[in-house]
């Protein structure tokens, strides 16, 4: 079971602006796997690429070249329904802003990819049930997402990305827009969640104290990936200073 | 330098201002449209000749200025709204409550000003084209029609400017009375749907009883008359604003206990029409009442239209007589291919007409006999000389002469009898086609024919048979049917502008909905499905309502109209269905370019 990869990316380049006119090339060739069950952080700074990276893998950008196999299935080339059906089954997002529809309850936005997928509504209800009680968040079900505080937000967002059991959960900087017991709480649920359920976690982020939460950290600089480290089996606190350690001299 | 950055926030968010006055010219031009009809006295005079006709305008003209405050108070949210941010990111950086006060004030005022100006001449093109159009194709005669009517300008500039300024003066409270951090943040407003039984039972109960009395006031206009309308008027308006209010919020509530609201997309539906259901249940009712309208008006319109070949074809069983034709004349009446043709001869003295009863033996004169109170319904019965002289519709033969014989009596007289008159023998020939109305060019050319050898011809009221009787009944009924489709057309627009304004308006806040659908693994069709379904149901809603007054409100014109007004409706309800599609297919692309890109 370890070691088998469940993501892998072959060289990505992604070049912004038309042939002939003024070019741009944000990635110059990303390569690497994560493999099931792991907890992987990417880091960078403001223009790296990072978010460019993060798109690609997810599917709501398209590169120049190079191929991204999630689940074994190459998905850089998916198109309309193909694309939307992946997105909903094999993986989920959570945003720095949340991305809750406002219109809706708690419930119903976690519900929505059960939903789009036609689930009996006798299934969906113990599915949702389930995950908010993991997350913590049973008792705010029937509330819309503006009597939420920030960390209950993202909570949702997460439940919401949960609900289906997808192969990989990316995050965009899911605690940018938390205090920091939030976003502690927060982080300790991704861990859990990891642990427990064995889902494969992607953490794009520039804050140093979410990525001491991850076994492994990509650093991307100039559009390439520039160093790794791995936390192997140092205690959180020690993986943190070396993160800081790491970041002082790869800014350089 | 503040009205420099309040002209640069204009500048960016063009496309929205463009919704914005695009809308109000839109009703402008439509309420000027209205008012040059309804405030031209002497042209609702020569074309109607029913005087209560000018008061049912008076009526409209409230309901329209009742409908374009709700339009305007619309309008000014979505300026306010689009406006809320930057004031307040001018009061961050410091300006003054007073100057910002005077930009508001400026810029709202100016915004109704354009745009009635732009709306009154847009208005006065439309009427132009209009009624060339109307006129042209329903082959109308119409006196004292003007494109340009200025009491009609002038009342449009006035509401909308008044309007306008106090419009001005509730933007100015509303944003200087509010922090501006809340400016900033405006656009997280909390939403729950509330249901609050025993208020939505209330409503319920009383928006009925409300609507039930507009009703009743209608069937009932010959004995209540101006009170009538008045009546029907106020509570209709208001009832239908309570009954959506009350059931709209309801009905989602309810639907969403189904297993089939949790189906696709169809719970995110759901949710985007409670959210926004307070501007709903408004724009709604209005949408009802213009749907109601427009159709009514079009409905009677097009009744009018076709009862005047019914009238014309119950009025004789002759299209025209000529007296002497001569020999072209013949050729021309030939050239019309008659079911029926047939000669009199006869002798004209003081106080009669002398025909020979043998002619009227072999040839049969017809006459058509109303039975039944409906002046439209008859029995066309073949009359000999005897027949003829006892019937009491012998006057239909009278009809037919010319040169003031027309009220003479008719004696039917034996051949040797016949022989002693004196006078000069004529020819009355008399002849009748399978449709009066599909020869009307041909036989307008016959009638100016004979015209050049006899006078009395050139004028309509002088012309026995259905041909005069339908020119005499079409410039009667004119008015009326120009009026119907005109106010038709323009309550249409009125309509569509609205519908389109609550859409677009609502569209920018929706792309951000649509677009995170679309990370979660939404499939194109379940976007575009879903935005079918949610315009879909702001269509039908109002129309099943709209459908429900016209059927009541037909009950007006039992009394100006010979026929039932019900009579053949499906063909203006299937042409009104067939509008309101298109218009909805229209919406529904507008829409998916904005949300979807």
């Amino acid at each position: 079971m370890p070691n088998t990869p469940i993501m892998t990316v072959a060289d990505l380049h992604k070049t912004y602006g038309k042939a002939g006119s003024k070019q741009y090339e944000a990635l110059k060739g990303i390569d690497f796997t994560v493999n099931e069950g792991e907890f992987v952080g990417i880091m960078g700074a403001s223009g790296s690429g990072k978010t460019t990276l993060l798109n690609m893998l997810a599917t709501l950008d398209q590169p120049t070249s190079g191929e991204v196999t999630i689940h074994r299935q190459p998905i850089t080339h998916l198109k309309g329904n193909q694309l939307a059906d992946f997105r909903a089954k094999e993986i989920g997002f959570i945003f720095q802003d949340f991305n809750l529809l406002e219109t809706m309850t708690a419930y119903e936005n976690i519900a929505l990819p059960l939903t789009l997928q036609n689930v009996a509504m006798k299934r969906i209800k113990p599915a949702v049930e389930n995950v908010a009680r993991q997350l913590g968040i049973a008792e705010f079900l029937t509330n819309y997402p503006n009597e939420l505080s920030g960390g209950q937000k993202q909570r949702v967002a997460a439940a919401r990305a949960l609900i289906n059991q997808p192969a990989m959960l990316f995050g965009d900087e899911p605690t940018g827009a938390l205090d920091s017991s939030s976003a502690r709480e927060l982080l300790d649920l991704f861990s859990k969640i990891n642990r427990e359920q064995a889902v494969s976690i992607l953490l794009v982020t520039h804050d140093p104290f979410s990525a001491s939460y991850c076994q492994r950290i990509l650093f991307i600089k100039d559009g390439r990936i520039g160093q790794e480290l791995k936390r192997g089996d140092l205690p959180r606190k020690d993986f943190y200073q070396q993160i800081l350690d790491t970041l002082g001299t790869f800014e350089q | 330098m503040l009205t420099k950055l309040a002209m640069t926030g204009f500048k960016n968010r063009w496309r929205d201002y463009l919704v914005l006055f695009s809308g109000l010219i839109m009703s402008s031009a439509i309420f000027y449209m209205f008012e040059a009809l309804a405030t031209n006295q002497s042209f609702l005079k020569e074309n109607t000749g029913i005087g209560l006709v000018g008061i049912i305008f008076q009526f409209g003209s409230v309901l329209l200025t009742i409908i374009t405050l709700v339009y305007i108070g619309y309008a000014n949210s979505f300026l306010l709204s689009m406006r809320k941010r930057d004031y307040g990111l001018f009061m961050l950086v410091g300006a003054r409550k007073g100057k910002i006060g005077q930009l508001i004030w400026l810029e709202t005022l100016l915004v109704g000003i354009v745009a009635t100006l732009a709306g009154i001449l847009f208005g006065t093109l439309l009427t132009m084209g209009i009624s060339q159009l109307l006129i042209s194709s329903l082959g109308l005669t119409l006196h004292h029609l003007a494109a340009w009517y200025f009491p009609a300008a002038l009342k449009t500039l006035l509401l909308y400017v008044g309007l306008f300024l106090l419009a001005g003066l509730f933007n100015l409270i509303a944003l200087t009375k509010t922090p501006a951090l809340k400016l900033l943040h405006s656009n997280d407003q909390p939403n729950r749907p509330q249901l609050k039984p025993v208020w939505q039972g209330i409503q319920i109960i009383g928006g009925t009883l409300l609507i039930a009395v507009g009703y009743w006031s209608m069937a009932n206009l010959d004995k209540l008359q101006m009170l009538g309308i008045a009546i029907a008027l106020v509570t209709i308006v208001m009832g239908t604003y309570f009954l959506f209010n009350a059931i709209f919020v309801g009905l989602i509530v309810w639907l969403k206990h189904f297993a089939i609201a949790h189906r696709g997309l169809n719970n995110f539906t759901l949710s985007q029409l409670s959210f926004r259901i307070h501007n709903y249940t408004k724009i709604l009712s209005i949408v009802a009442l213009l749907f109601a309208l427009a159709l009514g008006a079009i409905t009677t319109g097009m009744g009018f239209h076709r009862q005047v070949p019914m009238m014309a074809n119950a009025s004789n069983a002759y299209d025209l007589a000529l007296v002497n034709p001569t020999k072209t004349e013949q050729n021309q009446i030939k050239a019309l291919k008659p079911k029926t043709q047939t000669n009199y001869h006869f002798k004209v003295a003081k106080k009669a007409v002398y025909y020979q009863a043998s002619e009227f033996n072999t040839h049969p004169f017809t006459t058509l006999n109303m039975h039944g109170k409906n002046q439209l319904a008859f029995k066309a019965v073949t009359n000999s000389a005897k027949q003829l002289q006892k019937s009491q519709y012998s006057y239909q033969l009278g009809q037919l002469q010319t040169n003031g014989n027309q009220m003479k009596a008719a004696v039917f007289l034996t051949p040797s009898a016949y022989q002693k008159l004196a006078q000069p023998e004529k020819t009355l020939t008399v002849f009748a086609t399978k449709d009066v109305t599909a020869n009307l060019p041909a036989i307008k050319r016959l009638v100016k024919t004979a015209a050049k050898h006899d006078a009395s011809y050139k004028v309509a009221t002088n012309l026995g048979g259905r041909y005069g009787a339908y020119l005499q009944i079409n410039s009667m009924y004119s008015g009326l049917q120009f009026m119907g489709f005109f106010l038709g057309v323009a309550f249409l627009a009125m309509l569509a502008s609205c519908l389109m304004f609550k859409i677009l308006s609502g569209a920018a806040a929706d792309q951000h909905r649509y677009q995170m659908l679309d990370k979660l693994g939404t499939t194109q069709r379940q976007l575009t499905g879903a935005i079918r379904k949610e315009i879909a149901v702001l269509f039908i809603l109002p129309g099943i309502v709209g459908v429900i007054h016209v059927l009541f409100g037909l009950q007006m014109f039992k009394f100006l109209m010979v026929t039932s007004p019900y009579t053949g409706i499906w063909l203006p309800f299937l042409i009104f269905a067939g509008l309101y599609l298109i218009y909805y297919l229209i919406t529904v692309k507008i829409y998916q370019r904005i949300v979807l890109q």
